[in-house]
C-alpha cells in the first residue's frame, strides 16, 4: 500500500467520524436549545402583553383591550413618582432582609448541631423541616388566632415572665411587619436549614481533620477552615431566600392586608392592591415591570456574588496542591 | 215548545261579564297567574331545559341555600352542581378577571350587590327584568332598597342578606339606675338610646372599662371594613362624595366631621381594633364585652338565637346615630357588603340561572334561607320578613322594629363604576389616619386627589351617568317613622 493510499484511508475513516461527532454536537445543542426556545416563546406572550398594558392606559371598563389608548411611559413615571412605591420597596427590603438573616442564623445552628449523625436525628430532621411543608396560608390564619392581645402567645409567655404581658402583635403599626417577618422566619427556616446542612455533609474532612491534629480549637477550625469552604453554599442560601422572600405574599396578605395603614404594604401587595383591587391593570403592568427590572438587577449582582465566591473556593482548593510542588 | 235561542245582546252582555269578573274569581281561585311564584318559576325553568350550574359563592352563604337548589333541581331539571368557594370579600376580584376573560363558566356570582354598577359597565351581568316579568317576580323591599339592585334602570341582582347596620346598646347596663346617676352626674342629661354620633361617643365614653373587660365600644376599623362606618358619620352630616359634576366633595366641612366622629371613637375601641374584623369583634357582643356599637344586623341573631350568646335579651336595638352638622337630624344607615346574586351575561345557561337566582328570592324561599336554623349571615332583606313570626323569633321584636326601620335610611357605599377603586383608597387613607400614620385632613385631601385620577381613568362622562343610580338608592326620609 502506498502511502497516498494509507492516508486517503485514514483520510476516509476520520471524515465520517468527525461528521458524527459535529452531528452528535449539533444534536446535543440543539436538545439544550430546543426548550430554551420553547420557553422563551412560552413566555414572550406575556411580557409583551405586559408591556403593552404598561405603554396604554387600559381599565377593565374598556370593553376591549385593544382598545386602549397609547400612554407611553406615563405610568411608569407615575409610578417612579408615588411615595406608597417606595415605602412599598422600603418594607420589602426590610422583611427580605431581616427574614433573611434571621432564617439563615437559626437554620445554620440546626445544621451544626444535626450534621454529625446521633441516634434519633431523624425525628429531629422531620421535626425541623415541619415548618416549611406548612401552607403560608394557613401559617398566618393560625397565627391569627395565636397572637391576639389575650391570645395564648401572650399568655404563655406571661407565664413565663411571671407578669401580665398583653403585646399587641398584629395591631401595632410600627411591630405588625416584625410580626410577619417572625412568622417568615419560622416557616423559611428549614430552608437555610437543608442547604446548610448539606453544606456541611459535603465538606472535605482532610482539613478539618488535619487542623484537628495540629491542636486548632473548634471555634478556630470552624472559623478559619469551615467557613471559608461554606461562603458559596451561604451565599447560594442568603441569595435564594431574599429573593424568595422578597415576593412573600400570602401571609402578609392573609393575616394584615397591608395594614394596619399601610404598615405592612410590601411590593407583592402593593401590586396586587393596584392591580386587583384598583383594578388599575395598566399601572399595576408598569409597576411590574419596574419591580422586574429591579430583581433583574439583585439577580446578576447574585450570579456576580456566587461566581466570584466559586473561583474564590476554586483557588483556595488548588493552592495547597501548588504549594506542596513548591 | 220554545225553542231556547241566545241573543246577540244576552251574548255580549255575557261575555263582557265574564271579562270582568273572570280574572277576579281566577285570581282568588291563584289560578290567573298559573299557580304560586314558585310554580311559575318551575313551569318556566322546565321551559328553558335543564342545566347543571357553576357558581361563584362563599360555602358558607351556600350552606342555606343548598337544600333549595337541589329541590329546583328535582322539580324544574335545573340546579347547582359546583361552586366557587370564596369569601364574600375576594369574589369582586374574581369575578372582575371573568368579565376581563368574557368567561361563560360561571353562571351566577353571589356577591355585594354594591359591585352591580362595576361588573354592568365591565359587560358580565345579565339585567333580570325580562325574568322577573315573565313569570310575575316583583322586588319586593322597603323604601327604595330595591334601587340597590338596580343600575340605570335595570335590575341586576336579587338579595340573599340585607346586611343593614343598627344600633346596639346593652340594655342591663344603660337601664341600671348607678350608672344612669352616675351619667346624668357626669353629662348633665339622662341616660338614653342615642340619638346623635355625640350621645353615642359619650354612652361609650361611660362605660368604656378595658381593665373590666368591657368595650365602651365595638365597631370595625381596619383597613378593608373601617370605611363602611365612616360613611354612616359622612352621609349623616349631610355629606355625599361627588357633585354633579363628579368633582369630588370629600373634602369639605361634613367629610371634616366625619373623620373626627370616626377617630374620637379610638379612645373607647379595642387597642386591637385596627387589626380586627367581623371574626374578632362579632364575639366581643355575644360575650358581653361590647356596651355599645353599630354592626351589621345579623349579630342581632347571634346575640338572640345562638346557644353560647352571654347576653340574650340584654341588648336595646334601634337605628344607628345620626347628626344633626348639617342643620337637621339626619340618621343614615349602611348596607354593605349587600349580598345577592348576579347572572354571567356570558354563560350559555343564563336563563336557568336567572330562574334559579329569582327561586332564592321568592318570600317563602328567602325566609327558609334567612331563617336556617344555622346563622350563616343572611339577615332580613324582603318586606315580607320584617313581620314573618319566624324571622322574628331568631332576631327579635325589638331588633326586627329596628332593621326595618333602619331599611328606609340605608345607604349604598360609593355606588359607581369603580366602586372597589373609590373605596380601596378611601379606606387605606382613613386606616392610616386611625394609627396616626397620617392626619385626618391628609386622608381627606389625599383621597381627593386620587379619586380625581380615578375619575379620570374610569371616565367622568360615564360616571355621571352612573350618579343618577347611586342618587336613587339614597334614602328620601332622614328619620324614619
Amino acid at each position: 500500500m502506498t502511502a497516498s493510499a494509507t492516508e486517503t484511508a485514514a483520510g476516509t475513516g476520520a471524515a465520517p467520524a468527525r461528521g458524527s461527532r459535529s452531528r452528535g454536537i449539533r444534536i446535543f445543542k440543539w436538545t439544550l436549545l430546543t426548550p430554551l426556545f420553547s420557553l422563551f416563546f412560552f413566555l414572550m406572550p406575556v411580557f409583551l402583553l405586559q408591556l403593552y398594558f404598561s405603554l396604554h392606559s387600559w381599565t377593565i371598563y374598556l370593553s376591549s383591550w385593544w382598545d386602549a389608548d397609547y400612554a407611553g411611559f406615563d405610568l411608569f413615571r407615575e409610578v417612579l413618582t408615588e411615595s406608597r412605591f417606595y415605602w412599598a420597596f422600603a418594607r420589602s427590603f426590610l422583611f427580605a432582609g431581616l427574614s433573611t438573616v434571621g432564617c439563615f442564623i437559626i437554620g445554620f445552628g440546626l445544621a451544626l448541631l444535626m450534621y454529625r449523625p446521633f441516634r434519633g436525628h431523624s425525628v429531629f430532621y422531620v421535626l425541623f423541616i415541619l415548618p416549611m411543608l406548612t401552607v403560608p396560608i394557613v401559617i398566618s390564619y393560625t397565627a391569627d388566632m395565636l397572637l391576639f392581645r389575650s391570645g395564648p402567645i401572650n399568655d404563655i409567655m406571661s407565664f413565663l415572665a411571671g407578669t401580665e404581658i398583653r403585646f399587641t402583635w398584629l395591631a401595632n403599626p410600627n411591630f405588625a411587619i416584625f410580626t410577619i417577618i417572625m412568622l417568615e422566619i419560622w416557616n423559611w427556616t428549614p430552608f437555610a436549614f437543608i442547604i446548610m446542612l448539606a453544606g456541611l455533609s459535603s465538606l472535605p474532612a482532610e482539613p478539618v481533620e488535619a487542623a484537628r491534629i495540629l491542636g486548632a480549637s473548634r471555634l478556630r477550625i470552624f472559623w478559619e477552615i469551615q467557613i471559608p469552604l461554606l461562603r458559596p453554599v451561604i451565599f447560594l442560601a442568603l441569595i435564594l431566600r431574599f429573593l424568595e422572600a422578597m415576593a412573600e405574599f400570602p401571609k402578609t396578605w392573609g393575616l394584615l392586608q397591608g395594614g394596619p395603614g399601610t404598615s405592612t404594604e410590601t411590593i407583592p401587595v402593593y401590586l396586587y392592591i393596584v392591580t386587583w383591587r384598583a383594578f388599575n391593570v395598566s399601572k399595576g403592568a408598569a409597576a411590574s415591570y419596574l419591580v422586574m427590572l429591579l430583581m433583574i438587577v439583585i439577580i446578576l449582582s447574585a450570579i456576580y456574588v456566587l461566581r466570584r465566591e466559586k473561583k474564590a473556593l476554586d483557588a483556595l482548593y488548588e493552592k495547597p496542591a501548588g504549594g506542596g510542588e513548591a | 215548545m220554545k225553542k231556547a235561542r241566545l241573543s246577540r245582546r244576552s251574548f255580549l252582555k255575557g261575555a263582557m261579564a265574564t271579562a270582568v269578573t273572570g280574572p277576579w274569581v281566577l285570581r282568588f281561585r291563584g289560578v290567573a297567574e298559573a299557580g304560586p311564584l314558585e310554580d311559575r318559576i318551575i313551569a318556566a325553568a322546565k321551559k328553558a331545559g335543564p342545566a347543571d350550574l357553576n357558581g361563584m359563592i362563599w360555602s358558607l352563604y351556600y350552606r342555606n341555600m343548598k337544600r333549595l337548589s337541589d329541590e329546583f333541581k328535582e322539580k324544574a331539571g335545573v340546579g347547582v352542581k359546583d361552586i366557587q368557594d370564596l369569601s364574600i370579600f375576594v369574589i369582586p376580584q374574581r369575578a372582575m378577571a371573568e368579565a376581563v376573560s368574557r368567561s361563560p363558566k360561571i353562571d351566577f356570582f353571589h356577591i355585594d350587590s354594591n359591585m352591580i354598577p362595576s361588573l354592568a359597565s365591565a359587560g358580565l351581568i345579565e339585567p333580570l327584568d325580562g325574568y322577573m316579568a315573565e313569570v310575575g317576580y316583583k322586588l319586593e323591599m322597603l323604601a327604595n332598597f330595591p334601587s340597590f339592585m338596580k343600575y340605570k334602570g335595570k335590575t341586576y341582582g336579587i338579595p340573599t342578606d340585607g346586611n343593614v347596620h343598627i344600633q346596639y346598646v346593652r340594655k342591663d347596663l344603660a337601664e341600671n339606675p348607678e350608672e344612669q346617676k352616675k351619667f346624668s352626674d357626669k353629662y348633665g342629661k339622662p341616660l338614653a338610646f342615642p340619638k346623635t354620633w355625640e350621645d353615642s361617643l359619650q354612652i361609650a365614653e361611660h362605660f368604656h372599662r378595658p381593665d373590666k373587660n368591657l368595650l365602651g365600644y365595638a365597631g370595625l376599623r381596619n383597613r378593608a371594613n373601617g370605611v363602611t362606618w365612616w360613611y354612616m358619620n359622612f352621609y349623616s352630616a349631610g355629606g355625599f362624595p361627588f357633585n354633579d359634576d363628579l368633582e369630588p366633595t370629600i373634602n369639605t366641612p361634613a367629610g371634616e366631621y366625619a373623620m373626627d366622629i370616626y377617630l374620637r371613637h379610638k379612645k373607647v375601641s379595642h387597642p386591637e381594633a385596627p387589626n380586627w374584623g367581623t371574626p374578632q369583634m362579632i364575639p366581643q357582643f355575644t360575650q358581653g364585652n361590647a356596651a355599645t356599637g353599630q354592626y351589621w344586623d345579623g349579630t342581632a341573631r347571634q346575640i338572640e338565637s345562638d346557644p353560647k350568646s352571654k347576653v340574650k335579651g340584654k341588648f336595646l336595638y334601634g337605628i344607628v346615630p345620626g347628626s344633626t352638622f348639617s342643620g337637621k337630624l339626619v340618621h343614615r344607615s349602611i348596607s354593605s357588603p349587600l349580598a345577592a346574586v348576579l347572572v354571567n351575561r356570558y354563560s350559555p345557561r343564563k336563563r336557568q340561572a336567572a330562574l334559579m337566582t329569582l327561586y332564592w328570592g321568592t318570600l317563602s324561599n328567602s325566609i327558609e334561607i334567612v331563617t336556617h336554623p344555622t346563622w350563616v349571615f343572611h339577615d332580613p332583606w324582603h318586606a315580607g320578613h320584617m313581620t314573618h313570626p319566624k324571622v322574628i323569633e331568631r332576631y327579635s321584636a325589638p331588633a326586627m322594629d329596628a332593621i326595618a326601620k333602619s331599611m328606609q335610611i340605608t345607604t349604598p357605599p360609593i355606588y359607581l363604576t369603580g366602586h372597589i377603586e373609590f373605596q380601596d383608597v378611601l379606606g387605606k387613607h382613613i386606616a392610616e389616619a386611625y394609627i396616626g400614620q397620617i392626619t385626618a385632613k391628609q386622608a381627606l385631601t389625599q383621597t381627593e386627589a386620587a379619586w380625581r385620577k380615578l375619575i379620570a381613568q374610569i371616565g367622568k362622562a360615564r360616571l355621571k351617568e352612573d350618579l343618577v343610580s347611586y342618587k336613587a338608592a339614597m334614602p328620601t326620609v332622614d328619620l324614619p317613622s
